[in-house]
């Protein structure tokens, strides 16, 4: 196989993978389970409940623009968005690194 | 198992982020030496691809749910457990500072449960089994275990930090990251490699599909 047709191919695995990125972050805020995570039921079942009150009441460390995937008041338009946002964002950065890191 | 910030003492997320970045800086300096052009647009994908899976919590029973990590998948692809923890920081470093998923204070410990000791471990234990069970249940074992793991390893650091007792944090997540490492770690992950070196073996990398391990 030729250099150029491989690398086509392997655009090709590009856009595939996006397309099936972009399905499952249209999908996931309408599938996803509203149950807390491993973590966070963990915390809530060994932690005392006044202590585990102080610590989710403490503000994180910095303020996310699209805390917990999900716009102000956009509801579930607003997490596809986000989710779609965030997929997008991490697509690109790993794109632009990887070229950039790569060997020459 | 996004750690958030009030879930560790500053001191102590420090000492992670301190233990932390030699392993991130060795996993750019993988990327210098391993990406090229037909490698850098299956890392893209395969970044986006397990930032939107980690956005679908899987339901397990018990009122909890979990997702799927993803280092051991990306480690598996690539042949090193560099590429898991490279991925994983790009994708942690967006959940933190973009939709406050996981502390940024805490992001070291993130980085290293998800990214290097998931990695690691069942990277390493896929390379173990794969010549002995093939690539299928090795992928599967490895995911799950890996996870399996790095869930302990947080539960110790809940405890170090005060914030779990080591028992009963130990059983917790034992208990809850078995179940979410065998459905949404060992099945995902099995399906998706057993899917790539069917229909494009050439994308795995020689050390995996090669059977006897010996790269070509």
């Amino acid at each position: 196989m030729s250099v150029a047709a491989s690398s086509n191919m392997n655009m090709k695995f590009l856009y595939a993978g996006i397309a099936i990125a972009l399905l499952i972050a249209i999908a996931a805020p309408f599938l996803a389970s509203p149950d807390p995570d491993g973590l966070e039921s963990a915390a809530g079942s060994i932690v005392e409940e006044s202590k585990l009150a102080g610590m989710e009441v403490s503000a994180p460390f910095v303020e996310s623009p699209m805390a917990d995937y999900a716009i102000e008041g956009q509801g579930k338009m607003g997490e596809v968005v986000a989710v779609v946002a965030g997929t997008i964002l991490v697509l690109g950065i790993s794109f632009v690194l990887g070229k950039a890191a790569k060997k020459k | 198992m996004h750690i958030p910030d009030s879930f560790i003492p500053m001191g102590q997320a420090i000492v992670y982020w301190v233990i932390a970045l030699p392993f991130i800086f060795m996993s750019i300096k993988w990327a210098r030496k391993e990406l090229d052009d037909m490698k850098v647009p299956i890392l893209a994908a395969l970044a986006a691809g397990i930032f939107a899976i980690q956005a679908l919590n899987i339901p397990i029973g018990m009122g909890t749910s979990g997702h799927m990590v993803g280092a051991v998948l990306v480690s598996i692809i690539f042949g090193s457990p560099m590429a898991g923890v490279l991925v994983l920081t790009l994708v942690l470093l967006v959940q933190g500072f973009v939709f406050g998923d996981g502390g940024i204070t805490t992001m070291g410990a993130n980085i290293l449960n998800m990214g290097v000791i998931s990695g690691f471990t069942g990277y390493y234990l896929f390379v173990v089994l794969k010549n002995k069970t093939g690539i299928k249940a090795a992928s599967f074992v490895g995911a799950w275990i890996g996870l399996l793991i790095s869930a302990l390893a947080c539960a110790v650091e809940m405890s170090i930090a005060g914030t779990f007792p080591l028992v009963a944090g130990l059983a917790t997540m034992g208990l809850y990251h078995l179940i979410i490492g065998f459905i949404g770690e060992g099945l995902i992950t099995a399906i998706v490699i057993t899917a790539i070196e069917k229909s494009r073996p050439d994308l795995l990398d020689s050390s995996v599909t090669n059977v006897k391990g010996v790269r070509a």
